[in-house]
């Protein structure tokens, strides 16, 4: 199964699967996101970091085709990418909004099966999407619940499911992990790190630096629109020419300013 | 990539399985409706007085009988049974009414037992009566309620005819032409001679049996009732045109109570059912299904699905409870009944959809759509029949009534209802054309707006 889907992705490893260059966006005249440039590699977790109000989930919602009036290129398999005039570019990213999206008054079940079909998914198919988004989200024994009755970590865990559920190429996070107790944080860690090994691959948005640290291949650090570094962990230390930071302090170094108001 | 109607169709679904799930929305989107139009029906249906044969409102009299004879008996006994009156005290409560017409005076300013005319018979009345003179009678009353005052006096001249077989009217006649200016000699001789003319027709009449009411039919052969006064003194007769297939006890009322109840409950569901896309834009839902690989315009278009199927299904719980409480023949054109009712649909939800795409919060839109349907409920007719006062109402009002679906929906309704018009009808056409005509503007109204602002870069 696992070798099939790898070879499936027609794409080299380190290869780019998605590339943004100068992407630029503005809400009502006011700058959100300037002049951004980085891709993801086919196969890897890459960790988009910033504080709140950075750009993170203004950047997401461009590549995902939510917002159209943005300016630069985004570019996946090296060919022309528009979801947010072409429907069939939208089956190919799996997007898992930052606020919960959730219909309460359906079942988890019902949720999975709704977008499924949304998805162009049907008969066993869907089935077969749904049993391994409930087991991805652990909620296999609470599927038949409403989705209104569940706790805040079921329902990121549901929020989830759904983005990944038909399988898309490329996923897209906006801080998955929001609310959630390191319990669940794990469920979602172990989650993704399957995910990688099937050769998927995720942009992963976050705040906390301890989370990119243990999950990313490579990490882009965004403050105030801009990205300010960029590479694997250790690659970003060495820019600051302190070996062994930890992102916490090449945030200090980059920005000049602490991570969090704390 | 999936189709247009697939896609639109499975949302459609989706808010309907979660419609029925609510409680709450189905007990408004059904049994709310279904109490009104029984509360307004059955209201309509005791003021119009619908069940008996003669439409006609009765009114709260009061009456003291001061004389106690054997005259003021009659008279009240009269009362009784005249047609525009409902007499106060019941026949077996008798000693409740005032005693005198200051406290009857009383009764009218405080209100007191419900009281806004009190017919106070002095005594002497029955010495009057019998002497031949016209009595004097006073009605204390509620000068703002103009309306009873014309019922009451009606009443009253009719009891007054009746317990005197209409031997004072001749007298009468001669104390109002006084009262007009005539001389007191004149009006002697005339008082004279009219008093021949009652004999010479009381003879005719002698033979006539029972007089009032026995046939209200007004078949020609009946003997002319003398004690209905009003109807006696007008040149005109009624020649009842009653449609072949409606039922004698619908009124007019009745039928624009039921339909208009129907059409502004149905308002108030479809907008619901509209605000649910601006449910799904405040939760992120909206967002999500942004995201998928959907006509982005399929949301909108299952919102006029859902809306579709819930308002025909309203109508049809509605209409059906209608009948079966009120009895308004309302299926005896099903054609013309169904294009009426998905003509409406697609008006309410159009318009509904407008509302949702053109507000930004959920409270945006219940207020507007609050405001708004009050309104052309109230102008079209929904709450009560307004297009029958056209002519008193000015012309601004006029022209705003012409502005609402409610007034050309429930011209349909009423049409079809009252007149037994076909869908094919002229005046039921053009009813149906601007209701459509409204949908179409509306509806392209609202995916214009929706795509300004979810669609366009
Ligand atoms: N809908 C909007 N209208 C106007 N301005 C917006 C809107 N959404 C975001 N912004 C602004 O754009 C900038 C970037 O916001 P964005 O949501 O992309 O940040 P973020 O990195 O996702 O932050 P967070 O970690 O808090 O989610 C902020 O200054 C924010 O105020
Ligand atoms: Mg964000």
């Amino acid at each position: 199964m696992l070798a099939l889907f790898k070879a499936m992705a027609s794409v080299p490893p380190n290869a780019a699967l998605l590339e943004v260059s100068e992407l630029s966006y503005a809400y009502d005249g006011r700058p959100a996101v300037c002049g951004i440039s980085f891709d993801i590699r086919a196969g890897e977790i890459f960790g988009f970091l910033g504080p709140n109000g950075a750009g993170k989930t203004t950047t997401i919602l461009c590549i995902a085709g939510l917002l159209g009036a943005w300016t630069g290129g985004i570019r996946m398999n090296g060919g022309d990418f528009a979801p947010f005039r072409r429907a069939a570019d939208r089956a190919r990213l799996g997007v898992v909004p930052q606020e919960l999206a959730l219909y309460e008054e359906l079942t988890g079940r019902e949720n999975l099966e709704l977008f499924g079909r949304l998805y162009g998914l049907a008969g066993t198919a869907l089935g077969a999407a749904v049993t391994r988004a409930l087991a991805l989200s652990g909620l296999e024994e609470r599927a038949a619940d409403l989705v209104k009755k569940y706790s805040g970590g079921m329902k990121r865990r549901l929020n989830l499911a759904l983005g990944d559920l038909h399988r898309p190429g490329l996923l897209l996070l906006d801080e998955p992990t929001v609310g959630v107790d390191p319990q669940s944080r794990n469920h979602i860690f172990e989650a993704l790190r399957g995910l990688r090994a099937e050769g998927r691959t995720i942009l992963y948005t976050t705040h906390y630096m301890e989370e990119a640290q243990k999950l990313c291949d490579r990490v882009a650090v965004i403050h105030e629109g801009r990205i300010i570094g960029s590479g694997t962990a250790a690659e970003l230390a060495q820019q600051v020419e302190s070996p062994g930071a930890t992102l916490e302090d090449v945030f200090l170094k980059l920005t000049g300013r602490k991570l969090r108001d704390e | 990539m999936i189709g247009f109607l697939r896609s639109a169709w499975l949302l459609a679904r989706k808010d309907l399985r979660m419609f029925f799930r609510d409680r709450t929305g189905m007990l408004l989107g059904f049994l709310l409706p279904v109490a009104l139009v029984t509360v307004f029906g059955f209201v309509m249906k005791s003021i119009m007085g619908a069940d008996g044969d003669e439409a006609m409102p009765r009114v709260r009299l009061w009456v003291a009988d001061l004389d106690g004879s054997e005259e003021s008996r009659g008279l009240v006994a009269a009362l009784r049974v005249a047609s525009t009156v409902s007499l106060q005290p019941e026949a077996e409560q008798e000693g409740l009414e005032p005693e005198s017409l200051e406290e009857a005076q009383e009764w009218v300013a405080e209100g007191k037992n419900n009281a806004h005319h009190v017919l106070v018979i002095p005594q002497g009345y029955g010495a009057d009566v019998a002497a031949g003179s016209v009595p004097r009678l006073e009605i204390a009353r509620d000068p703002g309620r103009p309306m009873e005052s014309r019922l009451v006096s009606i009443g009253v001249m009719q009891a007054f005819m009746q317990q005197t077989e209409g031997r004072l009217w001749p007298a009468l006649m001669g104390r109002s032409m006084e009262g007009a200016g005539m001389d007191p000699a004149s009006a002697q001789t005339l008082v004279g001679f009219m008093e021949s003319a009652r004999q010479l027709m009381a003879g005719v009449f002698a033979a006539a049996d029972e007089p009032a009411g026995a046939d209200a039919g007004g078949s020609p052969r009946a003997a002319p009732d003398l004690t209905d006064f009003t109807a006696w003194m007008s040149p005109a007769t009624f020649v009842d045109v009653q449609r072949g297939d409606r039922p004698s006890t619908l009124t007019l009322q009745l039928a624009q109570v039921v339909a208009g109840m129907t059409v502004m409950m149905l308002m108030f569901g479809l907008m619901a059912v509209a605000s649910t896309l601006i449910e799904e834009r405040e939760k992120g839902t909206l967002r999500r299904l942004f995201l998928a690989p959907l006509e982005r315009e399929s949301i909108l278009f299952s919102k006029f699905l859902l809306a579709a199927v819930i308002g025909a299904m309203q109508l049809v719980v509605l209409l059906t409870y209608g009948e079966l409480v009120f009895r308004v023949n309302m299926f005896r054109d099903p054609v013309t009944l169904a294009i009426l009712m998905l003509s409406t649909v697609a008006a309410v939800t159009s318009f509904g959809m407008l509302v949702a795409s053109w507000a930004r919060t959920q409270k945006q839109a219940e207020g507007l759509s609050t405001l708004l349907i009050l309104v052309m409920s109230a102008l079209g007719g929904a709450w009560f029949p307004v297009q029958y006062f056209e002519g008193s109402l000015p012309a601004v009002a006029r022209v705003a009534m012409r502005c609402t679906l409610t007034h050309w929906s429930m011209s349909g309704f009423q049409g079809m209802l009252w007149y037994e018009r076909p869908w094919t009808d002229s005046a039921t056409l053009a009813a149906l054309g601007v209701l459509w005509s409204f949908a179409l503007a509306a509806g392209a109204m609202s995916w214009m707006l929706f795509r300004r602002r979810h669609l366009s870069r």
